[in-house]
């Protein structure tokens, strides 16, 4: 994503040349993203936590493999990713991620796009709700290409399909939103 | 009404997730960037596994492992169990240190060296435990009753514990589970990375080569050091200050 600090790079060169704080910076910065992502999958807390850690170590321990000049974000997502499918396919659970609006949310509580101001209290919610009425596979793709905010090749990691699928299905996905949206217009 | 998409991008500030844990990851140093040695790679390969294992005996966790190297996973939680009174037993029993024996006869039935720390002398008293109830390549305990400078614990009843466990790089894997008050410092004892682990009591258990957990279901642990000395893994127990426990270490 943009925005991102330009020194990534050279926090990964030291870390492969054994800098273990380098390596923790990178955990620092990446750690809120991991967990967000793991939880979209897996749907909980305590399993997003240990598939973060579990994949930050991972991630440590391939360093050798990382190309120089890389992104170093949709590689970790992938690995963060895989631990957290891992970790919900052998708990036998079958979750289903619940999207939840900020209880008292104002749109001047964090910085926002003017957009922002346009939604009401009540539009909100009822995009919410149609959001979690949609299938696992339409609700994951919208989540972290808008609120996760990631990128179509980190979505495509997140997701473990290719980024040319996450293209298809989050357009057919946001296709049925929006008819949903249209049959029962928002105020 | 603003587009679909606007919409989505503008909802992203508004959506609950749960709050984002801190995870601190130190991890061995790396060999200067050449990757990972063979036995290095197995043992890796096993602490991923033996993470798992722990997992599934840590009902009580509610943030995964803090530090995590060849030997040690620590575990951060919310609340570790109250100290229970300790009774009146005789230590050994009370602490769950096995058998009592003496250095020379716990070292006659040991495979390994039993390190001694000159620093503190002689010990007042040493346990001994061997499976069923200990790890596979056995345990023992070498109490100091007291010593100068270094109070009595309220938790052992004594100045310092020192407990010693033998186990190839893959087959004893120790976890510590600590408090949000209680803080873990990676230090170095002769070269080898170390970890300090003060302020709040905390739970300890490991897992032997069968796979079977151990934990000290007795007591709570107070500051401990905790290093490799030649393959066995060491700690260091008592209310003293990390560098008292730095210089016992290494008079080992």
């Amino acid at each position: 994503m943009e925005g991102r600090p330009a020194d990534d790079s050279d926090l990964i060169s030291r870390a492969q040349r054994g800098e273990t704080a380098a390596y923790e910076e990178i955990v620092q910065r990446y750690q809120q993203v991991a967990f967000r992502t793991a939880y979209v999958i897996t749907g909980t807390a305590a399993d997003a936590e240990d598939a973060a850690q579990e994949g930050f170590v991972k991630a440590y321990r391939a360093l050798d493999r990382f190309r120089p000049g890389a992104e170093w974000r949709p590689w970790l997502l992938r690995i963060v990713a895989n631990e957290a499918r891992n970790r919900a396919r052998s708990s036998g659970r079958r979750h289903h991620l619940e999207l939840r609006l900020i209880e008292g949310f104002r749109p001047g509580d964090a910085a926002q796009s003017p957009e922002a101001v346009a939604i009401a209290s009540d539009e909100r919610r009822r995009l919410i709700a149609l959001l979690n009425a949609m299938v696992d596979e339409d609700r994951l793709v919208i989540a972290s290409r808008y609120f996760l905010e990631l990128s179509g090749e980190e979505t495509a990691a997140a997701l473990g399909i290719p980024e040319g699928t996450v293209k298809s299905r989050l357009s057919r996905a946001l296709a049925r939103l929006r008819a949903q949206v249209e049959e029962a217009p928002l105020a | 009404m603003p587009d679909l998409e606007d919409q989505l991008t503008a909802l992203a500030g508004a959506i609950e997730w749960p709050t984002t844990p801190r995870l601190r990851v130190s991890l061995p140093a790396r060999r200067g960037g050449l990757g990972w040695g063979r036995p290095l790679a197995y043992a890796a390969a096993a602490v991923v596994l033996i993470v798992a294992v722990l997992l599934a005996y840590t009902p009580t966790r509610d943030a995964i492992a803090a530090w995590v190297n060849l030997h040690v996973t620590i575990n951060r939680v919310q609340q570790v169990p109250t100290p229970s009174p300790r009774p009146s037993a005789a230590l050994g029993e009370r602490l769950g240190l096995g058998t009592p024996t003496t250095l020379n006869q716990a070292q006659a039935r040991l495979a390994w060296q039993v390190g001694v720390p000159s620093m503190l002398g002689g010990p007042d008293e040493v346990y001994l435990q061997q499976p069923p109830t200990g790890p596979s390549g056995g345990e023992v305990t070498l109490v100091y009753a007291q010593r100068t400078d270094i109070p009595v614990s309220g938790l052992t009843g004594v100045s310092v514990l020192v407990t010693e466990a033998r186990g190839r790089v893959d087959e004893i894997f120790f976890q510590k589970t600590v408090g949000s008050e209680a803080t873990v410092e990676q230090v170095t004892v002769g070269g080898h990375p170390a970890y300090w682990i003060s302020g709040h009591p905390h739970d300890f258990a490991f897992v032997d080569a069968n796979g079977n957990v151990h934990g000290e279901s007795l007591r709570l642990a107070t500051n401990t050091l905790i290093f490799d000395h030649n393959g066995t893994i060491v700690r260091i127990e008592g209310d003293m200050t990390r560098a008292q426990a730095l210089q016992i270490a290494n008079s080992i």
